[in-house]
C-alpha cells in the first residue's frame, strides 16, 4: 500500500481552496511516505493576454507579474510551514507561463503520481470563455487527480495529524 | 476563484444612470456597497480612480473594465454595470461605453485577480455576446447570459 502512490504534487493558487487541498496532500503523504510537491504558476500568459487587450499598461504587466512573483513566495512558504508542522519536508516549484500547461509539464518532470487540487468552481457555465485552468489541469494531467473538498473535515483532519 | 463564482444578481445592475465617466466609477463601485461585498466605498473609489488616471480602461465595442489592487476589500469583487444609452467613458474606439466590469482586489491575490480580468478580455472578443448583454432587461437575464443558460 505505502508504494501505491510515490510522489504527490498539489497545485497552490492562494486561494482557501488549494490550503485546503494542500492540507489534505500533508496528510495524505505522511500517511503513504510519498514525497510531497508544492506548485505555484506565475500566470503570465494571462497577464500577456491583457496586455495585448489593452486592459493592461505595460507597468501594470510588470507589477502584477511582481505581486505574483511574491505571492508565489509567500504561499508556497506558507505551505511548507504547514508540512512542517507534521514532519513533513516538501519541495516548492514555481513556474511561469499557462497555468494547466505548467501543472501537467510538472506532473510530467517529477513523474507524479497524484496531482491534488482544490475544489473547482461549484458554478458551470456554457460559456467557452469561462475556462477554469485547474478544471483544465484535471483533464489534462497524465497522472490520478483528487480533488479535495469539505474544508471543516479536511482541517480537522490536518489538525489531528500527529 | 473563476469569475463565473462572483456573478450573481445582487452584483448587477441594469441600467446605470450615471450620465458621465466619475459618475459611473461611483455608481459601479456602489453597487458594490449595496451588496454588501464592501465597507470602505471611497477607499475602493480612491484607487479605481487613480489607475483610470493612468489611462482609461475603456476598450472598444462599448466595454470598460475598470480594475484596482485596493486593501480595502478581502477578495476578488466584481460589479457589472450595463448602461444602453452608452456613456463617454474616453474609450479606445472614441465610442460610448455600455457594459462596465469592475474588478477590484486585495494586493495578495494577484493570481486570481489576472485570471478573472483575463476571462472578462475573452468575454470582450465575442460581439454577439456582448450585444446580448447590452441589450438584457435585468440583472436575472444577465446572469443566465454569463452561465450560457
Amino acid at each position: 500500500m505505502s508504494n501505491l502512490i510515490k510522489k504527490i504534487m498539489v497545485y497552490v493558487d492562494g486561494t482557501e481552496q488549494s490550503v485546503t487541498a494542500a492540507q489534505y496532500a500533508i496528510c495524505l503523504a505522511c500517511s503513504t511516505d510519498a514525497e510531497m510537491f508544492a506548485h505555484y504558476v506565475i500566470n503570465t500568459k494571462a497577464v500577456e493576454d491583457l496586455l495585448k487587450a489593452k486592459i493592461f499598461l505595460q507597468d501594470e504587466q510588470v507589477d502584477y507579474e511582481h505581486d505574483m512573483e511574491a505571492d508565489a513566495e509567500r504561499y508556497l512558504n506558507y505551505i511548507d510551514d504547514l508540512a512542517r508542522q507534521k514532519g513533513l519536508p516538501i519541495a516548492k516549484k514555481r513556474s511561469k507561463g499557462t497555468i494547466h500547461q505548467e501543472i501537467v509539464n510538472a506532473v510530467k518532470e517529477e513523474n507524479i503520481d497524484l496531482l491534488v487540487l482544490g475544489e473547482l468552481s461549484r458554478i458551470r457555465s456554457r460559456r467557452d470563455e469561462f475556462y477554469d485552468e485547474a478544471e483544465r489541469a484535471l483533464r489534462t494531467a497524465p497522472c490520478s487527480v483528487l480533488i479535495v473538498k469539505d474544508e471543516d473535515r479536511v482541517w480537522n483532519i490536518y489538525d489531528s495529524l500527529v | 476563484m473563476a469569475l463565473i463564482d462572483l456573478i450573481n444578481k445582487n452584483i448587477v445592475k441594469i441600467p446605470l444612470v450615471s450620465t458621465n465617466k466619475p459618475a459611473v466609477l461611483r455608481e459601479l463601485v456602489q453597487i458594490l456597497k449595496d451588496a454588501d461585498e464592501i465597507e470602505d466605498i471611497d477607499g475602493v473609489l480612491n484607487t479605481v480612480q487613480e489607475r483610470e488616471y493612468k489611462q482609461s480602461t475603456g476598450l472598444q465595442d462599448g466595454i470598460a473594465v475598470p480594475h484596482a489592487k485596493t486593501v480595502a476589500v478581502t477578495s476578488l469583487k466584481l460589479a457589472l454595470g450595463i448602461a444602453p444609452q452608452g456613456i463617454d467613458f474616453d474609450c479606445l474606439d472614441g465610442e460610448p461605453a455600455k457594459l462596465f466590469f469592475l474588478l477590484v482586489a486585495p494586493p495578495d491575490m494577484s493570481g486570481p485577480h489576472v485570471q478573472a480580468l483575463a476571462e472578462i478580455a475573452k468575454l470582450a472578443q465575442s460581439k454577439a455576446f456582448c450585444r446580448a448583454l447590452a441589450k438584457a432587461d435585468n440583472a436575472q437575464e444577465v446572469v443566465d447570459l454569463m452561465k450560457g443558460e
